[in-house]
């Protein structure tokens, strides 16, 4: 079951909280009846490692050490993220770099719905983890509780390093085929939208 | 190019005693004025050849609820690009507050006047887009109201219900 609401069954996501490297044995099922060897899988996931394309979205100023590691000095291109996506449908994943305002909140729900599946979302920023200092009438307390995150990279602001060390977290979960929606198959917003059904 | 010793000697010839309040600071000048003779005023600095105020740099709201009979206030930042000067003209106001809209003056003070009406509670009488610019648009209370709470998710909230809202 995709966020997107398609009939298609999503192969990496089968409904169980992976642990390790263990919960990938067996086959993955395809519509059709089609079996995808596990080895295609991670196949699939090694390649997949090396072009993370991450959604071009900055909220605050978390988003300028985003961009000092976009830049040559820290030249995230090296690991080929250097392609930050404007459009969410060509993305495969989003940094959210700040503070979410409540006014906010919806559009990145919307952005995070408009990537396809899979995807993989890092918090960056103790804004984007906790709401930091501002607990008040604005700010998102974390944006965990809109979509499922991930990895999160504390500091204020992280430095391009520590992004980059997220970055290379995700590159672990994609090559295992983890993804924060797994077991998860909800998330809190949308369930508020369709009255938990889960269907749009 | 006119002083402004010379812009506040034309101000006060011509309203004399409505002018409430003067403060000198910096070379930097401001006056009080009741809410009555805002718009009139204002229109005055904005029209008259010697006054030339073409520029309204912002116009921001208060709240003092140390001042029982006024707890706000409403400051108009007044920039003369004919003269080189500036100005400042303000208003107290009393609870519940209202005051005419200088939209029809400067067009500019329309997003400054949404601005104070949402945080402050100051509606602007005559206002053609008075909506709410920062919050949500079903937020409840006024968040820079020193009465407001100052932590906590109060007055608004995430809205979820997206389709055909953005």
């Amino acid at each position: 079951m995709g966020i997107t609401g398609s009939a298609l069954v999503n192969p990496f996501d089968r409904g169980i909280q992976a642990t390790g490297e263990d919960s990938l044995g067996g086959p993955v099922r395809l519509p059709g009846g089609f079996a995808m060897p596990v080895q295609i899988e991670r196949i699939l996931g090694f390649g997949r490692s090396f072009s993370f394309w991450p959604l071009l979205f900055g909220l605050a100023c978390c988003a300028i050490e985003m961009m000092a590691l976009g830049g040559s000095r820290f030249d995230m291109s090296r690991f080929g993220m250097e392609a930050m996506r404007a459009s969410p449908r060509q993305a495969d994943g989003m940094i959210v770099a700040g503070w979410c305002s409540t006014k906010m909140a919806p559009r990145v729900v919307r952005l995070y719905e408009q990537i396809p599946d899979p995807k993989w979302v890092l918090a960056m920023g103790s804004c984007a983890i906790s709401g930091n200092i501002w607990d008040t009438y604005g700010v998102v307390q974390g944006v965990d509780s809109l979509i499922p995150v991930d990895v999160y990279v504390p500091g204020c602001p992280p430095r391009p390093e520590a992004l980059w060390q997220g970055l290379e977290m995700i590159r672990d979960r994609i090559k295992q085929s983890r993804h924060a929606y797994d077991g998860l198959r909800r998330i809190p917003a949308r369930d508020a939208l369709t009255g938990g059904t889960g269907e749009a | 190019m006119i002083s402004l010793e010379a812009i506040k000697e034309r101000l006060e010839g011509q309203f004399g005693s409505r002018l409430l309040d003067r403060a000198d600071f910096r070379d930097e000048v401001t006056y009080a004025v009741a809410p009555g003779d805002w718009m009139e005023v204002l229109s005055f600095c904005r029209d008259d050849p010697q006054m030339a105020f073409d520029q309204l740099d912002c116009l921001v709201g208060d709240h003092l609820p140390e001042r029982a009979a006024a707890p706000f206030q409403v400051v108009a930042h007044l920039v003369s690009h004919t003269h080189g000067q500036r100005l400042r003209i303000k208003t107290a106001l009393a609870e519940d507050p209202t005051l005419p809209t200088v939209t029809n003056l400067w067009p500019s003070a329309g997003f400054d006047e949404r601005e104070a009406w949402e945080m402050l509670g100051i509606a602007f009488e005559g206002h053609p887009d008075l909506r709410r610019l920062l919050t949500t648009e079903d937020f409840e209370g006024y968040p820079l109201r020193k009465d407001f709470p100052l932590r906590g998710t109060i007055g608004g909230r995430i809205r979820t219900e997206l389709k055909g809202k953005i």
